[in-house]
């Protein structure tokens, strides 16, 4: 054997060692489009045969995912995964850069449809799906996961941003966000540091329309009016229910998951109304994303985790609605926990023009600034 | 027996491979250089300088990544009252974090040296912290500062208060959230300067006349002057950019920038603004940081360093 180390050769063995580290690099990035041959669409009967062995779900309600993960694997033989979340734009970024590892996706609907009008995701075929049919008229009329006559998600639960009262200290329940701008509760009053969720509920006070509200400078006005009045703005979920839970907040926003956790979980004498001027709410849904590398698997968890059993878990370790209508699973006083009566003005969180979010950003900000 | 003999011939043939690549590197130095220095450079061009590339071409962007040329993104940022409020509170915040950090941990690190003899074990305790989540480091300091929290109970116990102080949701949470924070990113470099001081410098200065006070500034201070400006850069940077800290502990005046390019990439979707800022703070860190390193120079003049 002869030895040629020459220029040529160094070259050679140094790009195909660069390709070889790039390739490597690309693949950590996340860059590849990977994923399986197969498409939920595929499945053409229920329930669909040959499984993968894997699931890796990004399911942000963490206790319910210990569940799902627990009773989905032992029931079909798949080793199940979940990587919770604390802001959706996590895995968006993954899609975006080109999903090869996410199998099944809790979705808040403003990023569904932003995953829908980018393709980012698969047609689900929800009409043999058997627990498509648990999911109520409801939850099915407000979603908004369809597009050119394809479903691309099942919705999981209903997220209403109410207001969260502590029950003690008032001694009936507040009808108006108007307490949240009531110098008698100065010091005790919090609001959420979320520019869309306080604008719109300062354009709900102000008797706009939080979607297309006509009035910003009102908007405006009105947030820096309160800034004196408020203990803090809550910028992260735990933060805000430890608010309600160690009582240095008595009113304020928060989700209803977070109240139900703060009331019986915590012990808490808070609960949760809407006010006569409205609130919002939006609704969670499961999606699977494109590159999913267990497709099929993923297809069979969705429905699975739509079925009255499962959805009643969802409910009693999360608090939020569930999209499925599991009253007749609850114990009495989870039963009125979820009741939202016919008077309440809710009004669906649809996703904002391009303007009015950037407008709600720079007045948040001013009012931070302020 | 013919195993053995191909084995031997295997060996052989690799080490000859191995001492002709090393025959042929030793007569080309530039290669060499390039293959030792390479990967570094590699990294930083590909995981720092294209980042930043695409960052600044993506600020030049209308509305999304994909949107047409602009500088909209740079001249909102210049002409809006709220973002430069915003951006001049940061550098408030972020000297005062930087002041009350290099104070406290130059102490720290001048007492570990000059007066301790277990000064692995208190350097491990000034590093403790960071084998717990930052988050989960916030979290407890929100125990510790709530209304009625440790703070509080600690202080009313020994009769200091009468009644519960509350320091959390404040600007002085905030600067204590911080200082906790970024502490051992200061007293590592000034612990490092400052024991590869000669003491004998002190003794020489005190022997001339010099008074404590005098020796340390104009001895100890100009010596350890590379460390202190290190110690500095590790804290400024990165307080600079916080959002967490000020989200958890401070009140309603509590914002900084990174909180503002947060909300870009989080709740407005504008991410070619988000960049812009981004791009904008960078700007001001560095010349902030050239601006200090020539007054520091000034300040430090006659040191060295170690």
């Amino acid at each position: 054997m002869t030895l040629d180390i020459n220029r040529r050769n160094v070259l050679k063995a140094t790009a195909g060692l660069s390709a070889a580290g790039l390739t490597g690099t690309a693949g950590c990035l996340g860059g590849g489009s990977g994923g399986s041959s197969r498409a939920p669409t595929d499945v053409t009967e229920w329930p669909p045969e040959d499984l993968e062995g894997n699931l890796n779900l990004w399911n942000w309600y963490d206790d319910w995912a210990e569940y799902a993960k627990e009773e989905f694997g032992n029931e079909f033989g798949v080793t199940v995964t979940n990587s919770g979340y604390s802001s959706p734009d996590q895995w968006y970024a993954k899609l975006q850069s080109g999903n090869s590892e996410i199998d099944n996706i809790a979705a808040t609907t403003n990023w569904v449809e932003r995953s829908i009008e980018n393709d980012f995701l698969h047609e689900l075929p929800v009409d043999i799906m058997p627990a498509w049919e648990n999911i109520t008229d409801r939850v099915k009329d407000v979603s908004s996961y369809q597009k050119d006559g394809k479903t691309y998600a099942v919705p999981e639960s209903l997220v209403l941003y109410p207001l969260t009262y502590n029950e003690e200290y008032f001694d009936e329940e507040p009808r108006s966000w108007d307490v949240l701008w009531d110098e008698a509760h100065k010091d005790r009053i919090v609001m959420w540091d979320n520019s869309t969720v306080s604008c719109q509920i300062a354009a709900l006070y102000t008797g706009q329309d939080p979607i297309e509200p006509d009035d910003f400078g009102e908007i405006e006005e009105v947030l820096k009016q309160q800034k004196p009045l408020l203990k803090t703005y809550w910028g992260d979920y735990q933060q805000g229910m430890s608010l309600f839970v160690n009582e240095e907040a008595v009113a304020g926003p928060l989700t209803m998951g977070r109240t139900y956790t703060a009331r019986f979980g915590e012990g808490a004498p808070v609960n949760y109304t809407a006010p006569d001027e409205g609130a919002m709410y939006t609704s969670d849904l499961f999606v699977i994303p494109k590159g999913a590398p267990n497709p099929i698997a993923s297809l069979q968890f969705t429905n699975w985790a739509s079925e009255k059993k499962h959805a009643t878990k969802l409910f009693e370790t999360m608090g939020y609605m569930p999209a499925v209508d599991i009253g007749s699973e609850l114990s009495e006083e989870d039963r009125t926990f979820t009741e939202w009566p016919d008077s309440w003005n809710l009004v669906f969180s649809a996703t904002l023009s391009d303007e009015v979010r950037s407008k709600y950003d720079e007045i948040w900000t001013a009012v931070k600034a302020a | 027996m013919a195993e053995a003999a191909s084995t031997e011939e295997r060996s052989t043939g690799r080490n000859r491979r191995v001492r002709a690549l090393v025959t042929y590197l030793r007569d080309r130095r530039r290669l060499r250089t390039s293959l030792v220095a390479g990967p570094p450079y590699a990294v930083l061009v590909l995981f720092f300088a294209l980042p930043v590339l695409t960052m600044l071409v993506i600020s030049f962007r209308l509305g999304s990544i994909t949107g047409p040329f602009t500088l909209d993104n740079y001249a909102n940022f210049l002409a809006s009252d709220t973002y430069r409020t915003v951006l001049w509170r940061t550098l408030l915040v972020t000297v005062e974090v930087t002041a009350i950090v290099t104070v406290v941990g130059y102490a720290l690190a001048y007492s570990i040296v000059r007066f301790s003899r277990r000064t692995t074990l208190l350097l491990l305790l000034v590093i403790l912290p960071f084998w717990t989540s930052y988050i989960i480091r916030m979290y407890a300091w929100i125990n510790i500062l709530q209304s009625g929290g440790v703070l509080d109970s600690t202080l009313v116990l020994l009769r200091v208060v009468d009644g519960p102080v509350g320091l959390l949701y404040s600007q002085e949470a905030v600067l204590i959230g911080f200082t906790y924070v970024w502490l051992p990113l200061a007293v590592l470099p000034f612990y490092a300067s400052l024991s590869n001081m000669d003491p004998d410098l002190i003794e020489a200065a005190k022997d001339l006349g010099a008074g404590p006070i005098k020796a340390f500034f104009t001895v100890t201070l100009p010596t350890t002057a590379n460390g202190v400006v290190t110690g500095i850069i590790l804290v400024f940077i990165p307080t600079f950019g916080s959002f967490i800290t000020p989200r958890l502990l401070g009140g309603t005046n509590s914002i900084m920038i990174g909180m503002v390019i947060e909300n870009q990439f989080k709740s407005a979707f504008n991410y070619p603004f988000g960049a812009a800022i981004g791009m904008i703070i960078s700007a001001v860190v560095v010349a902030v940081l050239l601006f200090g390193a020539r007054g520091g120079g000034t300040l430090f003049a006659g040191g060295d360093g170690p």
